[in-house]
């Protein structure tokens, strides 16, 4: 894995997270940061800030992209969400076209 | 992509794709790509049993599963390797 295949997701409390790019083009909002011509400023140095999403939010998000891949690669396991994650967690795919 | 680990430090996570099959010492190598520290100067920790992880054995050898936490702690100037750190949001939110 090299440095220019992975981007960073800075939480709103400035936590990160490093994931592999196939990861976090599992949300079609990144995807289209990372991929449009003339892309975001933020996504040159393959950092993305998401002042409005809480780090174990951010967290969850990232596991999923992983387990969707796991899925998509034929390995059915449960995705587990604490029910109390759930409405943040919505907003917050809602947000990421996730 | 069989599995993947979390390495923590800090307040960074890396998510690192790996299989059962691989040694620590190619997750270290994977860990130099990004943070420039060479396998050498890391120490991986298995969160869930405090288990210091060997180089030589492999991720199934010492349990490390899919979306297991490892921490991550580097060596220092005096050549001694630094504690744990991990900082949890809800730290963070209990001081602001």
């Amino acid at each position: 894995m090299r440095k220019e295949d992975t981007v960073k997701l800075i939480s709103a409390e400035g936590f990160e997270f490093v994931i592999d790019k196939n990861a976090a083009m599992v949300s079609q909002t990144i995807r289209n940061m990372l991929t449009s011509p003339g892309s975001f400023a933020e996504t040159q140095h393959g950092e993305v800030t998401f002042p409005e999403i809480s780090t174990t939010i951010l967290e969850k998000i990232c596991q999923y992209f992983y387990w969707s891949l796991q899925f998509a690669s034929g390995k059915e396991t449960e995705f587990h969400i604490e029910p109390e994650l759930t409405l943040e967690l919505m907003m917050a795919a809602n947000y990421l076209h996730t | 992509m069989a599995m993947y680990i979390r390495v923590k430090r800090s307040k960074t996570t890396y998510f690192i794709q790996c299989d059962p099959t691989e040694s620590i010492l190619d997750i270290k190598q994977k860990l130099h790509a990004l943070i420039d520290q060479p396998a050498n100067d890391q120490r991986l920790i298995l969160v869930g049993t405090g288990e210091e992880l060997d180089d030589s054995k492999t991720l199934a050898d010492q349990k490390v599963e899919n979306d297991a936490v490892v921490a991550l702690t580097l060596r220092k100037d005096d050549n001694e390797f630094e504690d744990v750190d991990i900082v949890k949001p809800d730290d963070f939110l209990s001081i602001s």
